[in-house]
């Protein structure tokens, strides 16, 4: 028997087609008013390197890549969503009473089609079932305080699942009908009714049959107007997620060949410093609001929300989609809203941003959280000039000494006294040491300690003395993109003057920003954390480093590890007995000083590095290795703080030179 | 309400001091704004926003250094123009020779108020700005934490020893100013930008001779010793070990 039939008198598909031309209606309206505020972006030509992006797609959207990293939510998910894609096209069978079905019989495809749908529909059962559990038994930390929306979404989701089995097996029951083994979830459910009567069974078949209509056209008029906008949303943000290398931001302008407009050339008329308007984002960042799930694991790995700040990555893009849709009418208007996105974000949010990236890495749906940051920074610093005093200080100090600690210039390269270097001459390699190792006591020791390293194994290198600058990049993560450009065009015309190709830096912040982002700025270079020449001398025992047993663990700096990719080089210079802390590698926890937060106050109760600093205590090593000068202050520091001093704290190249043989 | 600020362009403190047979060697300094003058400018500013009028910012120089890059950042907070007063010979610890220079080229404009810092961190002689009072016949107010201006009359707080006065004069007069008296603005990149068009004058004048008193020696601090580290099994060994020395060697307790 089937629910196809005439209701009061009225065929069932007039009332079909009323119900699925409201739905239908509301579901494009919707979604077409989101598609023009995002239109309302700026260009962002990412429509390129097609195959990569089908790969990608293919891998992340459809095969569920990061999805999955979370093994109870993640493999729930991707049951109801595989599940879905393989049962979606029963919908049109429904609707148009059974004819599609009989169109694939024509062509043979009618039992196969079935089949598919069956599992379809029972997989997706599976998955709702597990996420149910989740949220109502398991009920993890961060789902205590979402809403009671998730929840009923997932009962109307099963119930459209039950009701589609009810409906299978009333196919299968009836005088003229036969158990379809083509569909087993279906015969499961006929064999549990075939005792009710004929009249009892009708009715169920059409209730289900309707409630399960009414279910699905309600969930199309839902989708655009919740989370559940990811169905569609994360479609464009997987397809045209982030080709740059990660962590490297956008310059001011750019010209044809995509390279940074020179800072004398700039078109200050024509140009936006930063983002304050809705409109100011490019059409990527705005589709990320629409992509976003709420699965919180931005927020499970954000260190500023974790020590307690104001700043939430998720609440940052949930920002970004309900100021759109609060505002929607007056900035298609082209009106501009008294409340600003600043406003929004709130300041406090917007400094305490590390960009450590570890949100953008743990995005399934490659969400870009930190250049919403940093560009309400840019906006704040070169726009409105509104930021937390402690910047201006860098800001000078940086403009007057070229250091962020303002010490005299002249003093850059006094640690290498004594030590018989090459300055500012040509060399096979740079030793770029960067402010913390030129002018910070304790990672002077560090440079030493790197300098010794590559004179023993005999590499030939110089350092640039007083014609070395910083790199520009705690102006650039704290919003002072010109300041930035500044000294990154001065830095290459020193770099290129002496000839430089290869650049060795022990500092992380250096090896990204040198490494990744002066390309754009003319400055083209190869460039090495220490650790991996160090490691290469070592493995090619140019470097004797004898086997040592002591405790060690390594914290990953985030621009070297996640951000930079490089876990192992380090890893296998330090040797000893490593144990590892409980995030590591690319899932290492930030120790707080990335994005100039070192030049920022931190209150004393929300502190990022005792959050680190504990993780390392825990491992029980009496000596934690770190690749970055902040990491050293930062690590030190939350140790001091737990009272746990009798352990060290030492760079790469310190625990190297302690063990060289000789 | 025209008002003049008077910037003294001062050796980075971060500059490399060198010392040649008791005369101070400044052929590397890199000069920076005189920060009690940032204060200047940024209260000039500020009456300016309020009262309208025009910002005229006046500094005297040596003829050959290049200073202009700080000095500009001065148009970026707002001032309107800059007149450097280029002198062969000027030297920082010269107040009479300077205040005389810098007050016949105010006398050339048309001011209703003079404002500087109350000391170049220079020399810390905090004479210039008083001279520069009595050379134009204004009254002076010293060392000026806060200043309000209505109508021709300006109300002026100083903070003494151990309280609070409150002073008033009618304008024209030169006020100095002390630290702190407001926040320094940092400048959005569109006032930086801005600046770059602002009028920049370089102005020759004549070396002027005083009977200033004259530096006759200069010499740097002695460096100080290393310091001695205490050792020691725990904190209770090197506290007993510190009270000894400092009872037996240092003998202050």
């Amino acid at each position: 028997m089937t629910p196809f039939h005439d209701y009061f008198g009225i065929s069932w598909y007039v009332f079909l087609l009323i119900w699925s031309a409201i739905a239908i209606g509301a579901h494009v309206y919707q979604v077409g008013f989101i598609v023009k505020l995002i239109r309302l972006g700026k260009d962002d030509d990412r429509f390129n390197s097609w195959n990569q992006r089908m790969k990608e797609f293919l891998t992340d959207w459809l095969g569920q890549r990061k999805v999955v990293e979370d093994k109870v939510a993640g493999y729930a998910h991707a049951l109801i969503f595989w599940g879905f894609l393989m049962l979606v096209s029963d919908v049109i069978d429904l609707g148009t009473g059974g004819l599609f079905a009989e169109f694939l019989g024509m062509i043979y495809l009618e039992n196969i089609w079935n089949l598919v749908v069956d599992i379809g529909y029972l997989m997706a059962g599976v998955g709702l079932l597990v996420a149910l559990y989740r949220r109502l038994v398991i009920r993890p930390e961060k789902l205590k305080d979402s809403s009671i929306e998730g929840v009923m979404i997932l009962f109307a989701i099963l119930g459209i699942v039950i009701t589609a089995f009810i409906v299978e097996a009333g196919y299968m029951l009836g005088e003229e009908s036969h158990y379809n083994y083509w569909e087993p979830v279906g015969v499961l459910f006929a064999k549990l009714m075939q005792d009710i009567d004929t009249s009892t069974l009708q009715t169920i078949v059409d209730v289900s049959y309707w409630l399960h209509m009414i279910l699905i056209g309600g969930f199309l008029i839902e989708i655009p107007q919740t989370k559940h906008s990811h169905l569609i949303g994360t479609i464009p943000n997987v397809m045209f997620q982030d080709h740059e290398k990660m962590g490297t931001m956008l310059p001011l302008q750019v010209d044809d060949d995509d390279l940074a407009v020179k800072t004398d050339d700039l078109d200050f008329e024509n140009l936006t410093l930063g983002v304050n308007k809705f409109e100011d984002f490019t059409w990527r960042q705005l589709s990320d609001g629409w992509a976003c799930t709420a699965c919180a694991r931005c927020q499970d790995v954000c260190p500023a929300y974790n020590s307690g700040k104001e700043l939430n990555p998720m609440q940052i893009i949930m920002d970004v989609k309900n100021y759109g849709k609060e505002h929607g009418n007056l900035l298609l208007a082209g009106e501009a809203p008294d409340e600003t996105i600043v406003d929004r974000f709130s300041p406090e949010a917007i400094w305490a941003c590390t960009t450590c990236y570890a949100c953008v890495n743990a995005c399934p749906v490659h969400i870009e959280h930190v250049p919403k940051l940093t560009d309400t920074r840019r906006h704040l610093v070169m726009e409105a000039s509104d930021f937390p005093e402690e910047l201006q200080n860098l800001f000078n100090n940086l403009e007057r000494n070229s250091n962020p600690w303002g010490l005299g210039a002249h003093t850059r390269a006094d640690w290498a006294e004594g030590l018989d270097l090459k300055i500012g001459e040509p060399a096979e390699y740079l030793f770029y040491v960067g402010c913390a190792g030129s002018f910070d006591e304790r990672n002077k020791n560090v440079s030493r300690a790197t300098a010794k390293l590559l004179k023993e194994a005999g590499v030939d290198f110089s350092i640039m003395g007083e014609m070395e600058m910083c790199n520009g990049d705690p102006a650039r993560r704290a919003g002072n993109e010109f300041m930035f450009q500044m000294m990154a065009e001065m830095n290459v015309d020193n770099m290129n003057s002496l000839g430089t190709l290869k650049v060795i830096t022990a500092c992380p912040h250096c090896f990204h920003t040198i490494g990744k982002e002066y390309e754009k700025y003319g400055g083209k270079y190869e460039v090495y954390h220490h650790s991996q020449i160090l490691n290469e001398l070592k493995q090619k025992e140019k470097l004797k480093i004898k086997d040592y047993g002591d405790k060690v663990t390594f914290h990953d700096p985030c621009y070297l590890g996640r951000i930079g990719g490089e876990t192992e080089a380090p890893r296998e210079a330090i040797g000893g007995d490593l144990i590892e802390m409980e995030r590591s590698r690319e899932k290492s926890f930030c120790c707080g000083g990335g994005g100039a937060r070192i030049w920022m106050e931190e209150d004393a109760d929300k502190r990022v590095n005792e959050i680190r600093a504990k993780e390392a205590v825990n491992t029980g090593a009496d000596c934690v290795a770190v690749g970055c000068p902040f990491c050293m202050t930062m690590m030190s520091d939350g140790l001091k703080t737990l009272g746990e001093e009798q352990k060290t704290v030492k760079d790469i190249s310190e625990i190297m030179l302690e063990n060289l043989e000789g | 309400m025209n008002i003049a600020v008077l910037i003294k362009m001062v050796p980075d403190t971060e500059s490399k001091l060198e010392v040649n047979d008791g005369a101070l060697n400044d052929q590397n300094f890199k000069y920076m704004v005189n920060p009690y003058d940032e204060f200047a400018v940024e209260q000039a500013v500020q009456f300016k926003e309020a009262e309208g009028g025009k910002v005229t910012l006046l500094s005297l120089f040596s003829d050959n250094n290049s200073i202009d890059t700080d000095l500009r950042k001065m148009l970026a907070i707002g001032a309107d123009e800059i007149v450097v007063l280029r002198q062969k010979g000027y030297r920082g610890d010269k107040p009479l020779a300077n205040a005389k220079a810098l007050s016949d080229a105010i006398k050339e404009l048309d001011v209703d108020l003079v404002l500087c810092g109350i000391q170049g961190i220079d020399y810390y002689q905090a004479a210039t700005g008083t001279m520069v009072a009595q050379m134009l016949g204004m009254p002076n107010i010293s060392g000026v934490t806060s200043l309000e201006y209505n109508s021709g009359t300006l109300k002026a707080k100083r903070q003494i020893e151990g309280g609070l006065q409150t002073v008033e004069t009618s304008t024209p007069a030169v006020i100095t100013c002390q630290k702190d008296m407001n926040k320094v603005r940092f400048p959005a990149l569109k006032d930086i930008m801005m600046s770059k068009r602002k009028p920049f004058e370089n102005k020759d004048v004549d070396s002027i001779d005083s009977n200033d008193a004259v530096t006759s020696e200069s010499s740097l601090p002695p460096a100080r010793d290393g310091g001695e580290m205490i050792d020691g099994d725990n904190a209770e060994e090197k506290v007993n070990k510190l009270i000894e020395k400092l009872k037996m060697e240092a003998k202050v307790i």
